[in-house]
């Protein structure tokens, strides 16, 4: 049965519009927000291929990030401003990409994990999205979002095959990337029930639901390769194995699973932003204020 | 060759002989011996196609050795795509 999509501004409440625009600027930040976050790692491949598979990683990001600024500017806001005139702090990513990656074990690991959250979150609204323009615009973003994955689990086997030292070094990323990643889908639904994204249908899952999606397609991945997460199966459902939310040394990134916190601590920790958020979005403003600066002079 | 039909571009819907990508296979015993190409030398893809390949091969029951000739002459165009491949690429959206 064909479902009647919404195409045009006209056919929107003001409600509607507000909660799509800002469900577009948060998928927006994250994807572009992810090219700098990734070209730090993948400066540091271990081989040309590599290095040419992370650059073509974050090509994809920024097509996908001007899709979404691309349709904000179709409803009106000046996508120049949206990328390059806001304050850091005011960018709608989630928190993880304000911890550095520093490595390409790191990056590989982002691609899994990560990707593998922005595939979970990017499909739900590919199926569900009430607007038109947006989820045809996902078609394509779906399929090198597979991509991305694709490249992180083939990196995770090959690295847990290897053993010793090379494991190691990749459970030591999962060590800290893993609770990031399941923190990615937001307060628990007994906190945050109602959802005008819901309603509005811009996405049909809660963010556990989401979270679970998540974790049926990692938690079993990491399992079959010999890699360590604290968590595991329980009916039909999969369970955390440390308390939900606990306390995150971003400096350290290190989490302290004896140390169980409240989501109002983790929403200070989010609403302060983390260590890189700055020099992240530094890394694309800059250069075109410089550029501006230069050619308003010539 | 039809074992590698089952090989997909990650990041297009179509598998590698459709696309032409697979320009010879040669069975020899255990061995089997490729001849693959790629629509662009900085193929992204291309460490990931690989392995992709050589884990497919390894599959055929009395396949022990897969070797990866990577060929650039002639190079890949379009004209390479099979039919299936121009029908798969055209549903998705794209002009060949």
């Amino acid at each position: 049965m064909a479902i009647d999509l919404i195409e045009a501004p006209s056919e929107m409440s003001g409600d509607y519009l507000k909660e799509l625009k800002h469900t577009l600027v948060v998928s927006g930040d994250t994807e572009l927000i992810s090219a700098p976050a990734y070209y730090l790692a993948a400066q540091r491949a271990p081989s040309i291929n590599a290095f040419m598979t992370g650059i073509a990683i974050i090509q994809d990001e920024l097509a996908h990030a001007h899709i979404a600024y691309h349709i904000l500017e179709d409803l009106g806001e000046d996508q120049e401003k949206l990328i390059f005139s806001r304050d850091p702090k005011s960018f709608r990513y989630p928190y993880a990409f304000d911890v550095p990656l520093e490595d390409w074990t790191e990056l590989i690991v982002a691609n899994a994990f990560y990707d593998q959250a922005g595939f979970c979150l990017l499909g739900d609204i590919h199926e569900h999205c009430s607007y038109g323009p947006w989820k045809r615009g996902l078609n394509k973003v779906m399929l090198e979002e597979n991509f991305h994955l694709r490249n992180g689990r083939n990196w995770m086997k090959k690295m847990s095959a290897a053993g010793g030292e090379t494991k190691a070094d990749l459970q030591r990323a999962v060590d800290w990337m893993f609770p990031l990643t399941v923190e990615w889908f937001g307060l628990p639904d007994d906190l945050k029930m109602h959802s005008k994204q819901l309603e509005y249908k811009l996405k049909g899952k809660t963010n556990d639901q989401l979270r679970q999606w998540w974790l049926s397609l990692v938690v079993p991945f990491c399992e079959e390769n010999g890699v360590q997460v604290p968590a595991h199966k329980e009916g039909e459902d999969f369970v955390l194995d440390y308390p939900f939310p606990c306390t995150f040394d971003a400096e350290e990134r290190r989490w302290d699973f004896k140390d169980p916190c409240t989501w109002d601590d983790v929403l200070v920790r989010w609403r302060a932003r983390g260590p890189r958020n700055a020099e992240m979005v530094a890394m694309f403003q800059e250069e075109f204020h410089t550029f501006r600066k230069a050619h308003a002079n010539s | 060759m039809t074992a590698l039909t089952d090989v997909q571009d990650p990041e297009m819907p179509i598998n590698i002989v459709d696309l032409g990508l697979v320009y010879g296979v040669r069975r020899d015993g255990p061995r089997v011996d490729v001849d693959l190409t790629f629509t662009a030398m900085g193929c992204p893809a291309y460490d990931l196609l690989l392995g992709d390949v050589r884990e497919r091969l390894l599959q055929e029951p009395g396949v022990e050795e897969v070797r990866i000739r990577v060929v650039w002459d002639p190079p890949w165009t379009s004209s390479r795509l099979t039919q299936d491949g121009r029908d798969a690429l055209q549903m998705w959206g794209l002009a060949v």
